[in-house]
């Protein structure tokens, strides 16, 4: 069957290039697209221990399920903040909302 | 031992004379490099709707690996919450601001090179843990994969407490959308 370490490793190269995505992109939507990515690079750590390590009643698919809440309520919120600053300063590149710095 | 779809799955496939290890090991090593791959046109792609669409077929792979975890439940709300929520809601917000889908607007900083280097420091550093980590593994069969039955149980026993937490947040989120979200009056 598949080893646990190829599990991890696809957790790893999810959750690099959500990093990358994160740091590089310059709109507000596609960092948030690459968070996207990294949580659920995190779930599929939780689930892959949960499998091979096991644990009390379903604790590691319970907690991806808190994962995965917490995440639509973050695109939510996040994306509503995108709507709301660019109806205001007409733009969603992260380099130019700078009116808080002076 | 494989329980769940994947083993029925991998029943109807030995029925037809193929080797059942081997199409198990293939299909997920297909379905993790179109995830890997779909990730990388998801930070890599120009214009933004195709990088959209990109992510919902990367999380419909990650729902394909869920099934090899024998988590079909969290598959299927993967789909479900993901696929039919999160990315509609992203496709719906690079509808409402305008002239991003643009190829000739640049969507990467001038800190490519040096994001590119960290997360490659990153990743193999992880690598490097995980191949030489000794993981407590429980032997064959002793760690038994929890079924939608456990997960309900757990969600309404030992964990309603953050279950209604969850729930407030996600309340919290809904107001806090619409306020946020409402246009200013005139």
């Amino acid at each position: 069957m598949i080893p646990q370490n190829h599990f991890l490793i696809l957790g790893a190269v999810l959750f690099a290039m959500g990093l990358y995505g994160a740091l590089t992109r310059r709109t507000a939507i596609g960092i948030l697209m690459s968070i996207e990515l990294i949580l659920n690079a995190a779930n599929i750590n939780l689930i892959t221990f949960n499998k091979f390590i096991g644990g009390p009643d379903g604790l590691g698919q319970v907690f991806a399920l808190f994962v995965m809440a917490i995440a639509a309520a973050s695109a939510v919120i996040g994306l509503v903040l995108v709507i709301a600053v660019y109806r205001n300063m007409k733009t969603i590149f992260t380099e130019k909302m700078n009116i808080l710095k002076w | 031992m494989m329980n769940g779809l994947i083993r029925q799955l991998s029943d109807i496939v030995s029925n037809y004379g193929l080797p059942r290890d081997f199409v198990v090991q293939a299909s997920f090593y297909v379905i993790a490099g179109l995830a890997c791959v779909f990730a990388f046109g998801v930070v890599a792609m120009r214009n933004i709707f195709h990088c959209a669409v990109s992510l919902a077929l990367c999380l419909f792979c990650i729902a394909g690996v869920y099934l090899f975890l024998n988590a079909e439940f969290l598959a299927v709300v993967q789909i479900l919450i993901y696929v039919g929520a999160i990315v509609t809601l992203f496709i719906f917000a690079i509808m409402l601001t305008s002239n991003i889908e643009d190829r000739s607007i640049r969507q990467a900083n001038r800190q490519v090179l040096v994001s590119a280097a960290v997360a490659a420091a990153i990743l193999s550093f992880f690598i490097f843990i995980i191949i030489g980590a000794p993981w407590k593994t429980a032997a064959e069969g002793t760690a038994t994969a929890p079924g939608l039955e456990d997960i309900g149980r757990a969600l309404m026993s030992a964990y309603a407490l953050p279950f209604e937490f969850i729930s407030l947040i996600l309340l919290a989120a809904l107001v806090g959308a619409i306020v946020i979200g409402k246009a200013k009056k005139q």
